[in-house]
């Protein structure tokens, strides 16, 4: 499974373009593979035994699954299906489609490539890849708003990227390796050394910076909101979320490990990105600010979580991770529909729309109340593992900072909610229609994941986030 | 590590951040994208040049070669993105100067 998930995409891309075949045939391709990943998770022998030891003979690949790979995969799966599907109503050119569904897979190629990794410089070598399919991605439609954007991220996270090689030198220097057990030796012999130390910093720094955390995130929101609708799903959904907290996840708890300065650099990070992500979240005019801002937030959550450094916190930061996906990539989702059924996505401009986009409507509110954390939907029991998580480990001011934020998280949803779907129909959306089927579709399914997860939750606890993280 | 290999590899460790400030300071100051992408050069080479001196200095040279072509590799990927970008915004305001791209607001 692990290599394959890594070589197929790659095999594909080098196919489709030599000879070029059209936009459609690449579109239902992405759209196969992506399905095929979700499949290979579940039945692990699915086709790729074979190609697995042909890649063997040619390739000498570190590479490694575990539990929290699967959830990584799994929802790695999910939004790249929606964000591909729905793209595709937004695309006018072949050619366009062409372009997308290859960044896509190398996207995804890359997103599975840093879940697997058991190297400091291979999962450096796929956030490159992430990373560049993305800046190319944001700025397929060439407006003026998404060269700012992209051009931002572009600077930012390349700036991210130097300081993260800048740590695998500093790192190669002390334990001779890249490996992730060479470092975690490293760590352990010498960990007072300065050397360790800086190299700790950077990379940590150089992650924050590529999660987008506040006092690192003045590229996020220009990037989410000036990209094409379905690669904001695909961005916000997964990408910082695999480039920044995953890579995070990984680094703390299978190489260095906690001690308590580290807790207290990621807990105060998460809480006041938790805060001022929400504070900002409120003031914003724009639906995909709204959604951006909240990311922030939401990923606050995640690195608090992470911060409380225990084996809870982490099953917790995973879940809220899965979580997050679904509901975030639904909102974004939503968002594209009223943007391609209104043509505009200034809040103020609407009121009334749940009239006239009854599904649409529904659904968004579903993704709302899961975020701001309302029982018994999913985005509920990650938020209070994460709340049980801070304060078992003695950070009870921080647990208190997360229950508060919630009323936050609360305010701004209701008030885009209201803004946007409740009250009077304004006359800018008399004429609007329900958003078609391949929106509809994707946003029911989505919905129905929130919900049957968090009815389900304790199956999904038991069988695939507790033993990822060694409880049970 | 003997004591002139150990001067040595300060020169070395002196020099990369370096380059990484001045990098850095580049990307800040200047007004032109395209010195703002230059600036992010200076910065990949001063961490090339470490990357090197920690495979020398630790005895692994041979192992360091691959990393360093791999990353050569990646940065020139990343360059041809910024290149894309350059021509993009230049052919959209006419102008390279840093003051177009402003309008949004983080």
């Amino acid at each position: 499974m692990t290599v394959s998930l890594i070589f197929i995409p790659i095999l594909l891309v080098i196919l489709l373009n030599i000879p070029r075949l059209s936009g459609k045939t690449a579109y239902y391709v992405a759209l196969a593979f992506f399905a095929y990943q979700l499949i290979a998770i579940f039945i692990p022998t699915f086709g790729s035994v074979q190609l697995a030891e042909v890649v063997n003979k040619l390739f000498r690949l570190n590479v490694y699954a575990d539990g929290i790979s699967k959830i990584m995969l799994i929802s790695a799966a999910i939004v790249a299906f929606t964000a591909l599907m729905t793209s595709k109503s937004f695309v006018k050119h072949d050619s366009r489609l062409f372009s997308l569904s290859n960044l896509m897979l190398l996207a995804v190629a890359g997103i599975n490539g840093i879940v697997f990794a058991r190297d400091i410089f291979t999962v450096y070598v796929f956030i490159e890849v992430i990373a560049a399919a993305s800046y190319i991605m944001i700025v397929l439609d060439k407006t003026e708003s998404s060269l700012e954007g992209g051009f931002k991220y572009f600077i930012i996270s390349s700036i991210a990227t130097v300081m993260m090689l800048f740590s695998v030198a500093l790192f190669f220097l002390v334990a001779g390796g890249t490996g992730f057990e060479e470092i975690s030796a490293a760590v352990h012999n010498f960990g007072g050394n300065t050397i360790i130390l800086l190299a700790i910093m950077l990379f940590v720094s150089g992650l924050l910076i590529k999660g987008g955390l506040i006092p690192f995130h003045a590229w996020l929101p220009g990037a989410y909101s000036s990209a094409p609708a379905g690669v904001s799903i695909f961005l916000g959904g997964i990408v910082t979320k695999t480039t920044g907290t995953f890579a995070l996840i990984r680094f703390f708890y299978s190489v260095v490990g906690f001690n308590d300065n580290i807790k207290m650099v990621l807990l105060i990070v998460g809480s006041v990105s938790v805060v001022a992500g929400a504070v900002a979240a409120i003031t914003q005019k724009d639906f995909k600010k709204v959604l951006a801002y909240s990311s922030i937030s939401q990923v606050g959550y995640i690195v608090m979580a992470i911060g409380a450094g225990t084996a809870f916190g982490i099953a917790a930061a995973v879940f809220h991770i899965f979580n997050h996906a679904i509901f975030k990539s639904l909102l974004f989702l939503n968002a594209a529909a009223v943007e391609k059924q209104t043509g505009r996505l200034d809040v103020d401009s609407f009121g009334g729309l749940g009239a006239k986009m009854p599904v649409t409507s529904a659904t968004t509110a579903i993704a709302f109340l899961s975020a701001a954390g309302f029982p018994p939907l999913s985005g509920f029991w990650s938020k209070l593992f994460i709340i049980i998580a801070l304060w078992s480990a003695n950070y009870k001011g921080f647990a208190l900072v997360a229950i508060l934020a919630g009323i936050l998280t609360m305010a701004y949803f209701l008030n885009l909610q209201k803004k946007v779907f409740f009250g009077e129909v304004s006359p800018n959306v008399e004429n609007v229609k329900e958003a078609p089927l391949s929106f509809t579709v994707p946003a029911v399914v989505l919905c129905a994941i929130t919900i049957l997860a968090g009815i389900g939750f304790y199956y999904i606890i038991k069988t695939l986030i507790f033993p990822a993280v060694g409880i049970i | 590590m003997s004591y002139e290999a150990l001067m040595l590899f300060k020169l070395y460790l002196i020099t990369a951040p370096v380059l990484f400030v001045i990098g850095i300071y580049a990307i800040i100051v200047t007004r032109n994208i395209i010195s703002m992408i230059i600036g992010l050069e200076i910065m990949t080479k001063g961490v090339t040049i470490l990357l090197a001196a920690a495979g020398f200095f630790n005895g692994r040279p041979h192992l360091m070669e691959p990393l360093i072509i791999t990353m050569i590799v990646i940065e020139v990927v990343i360059l041809m993105i910024a290149a894309g970008y350059i021509i993009n915004i230049a052919k959209k305001h006419n102008s390279l100067d840093v003051e177009n791209i402003k309008n949004i607001k983080g």
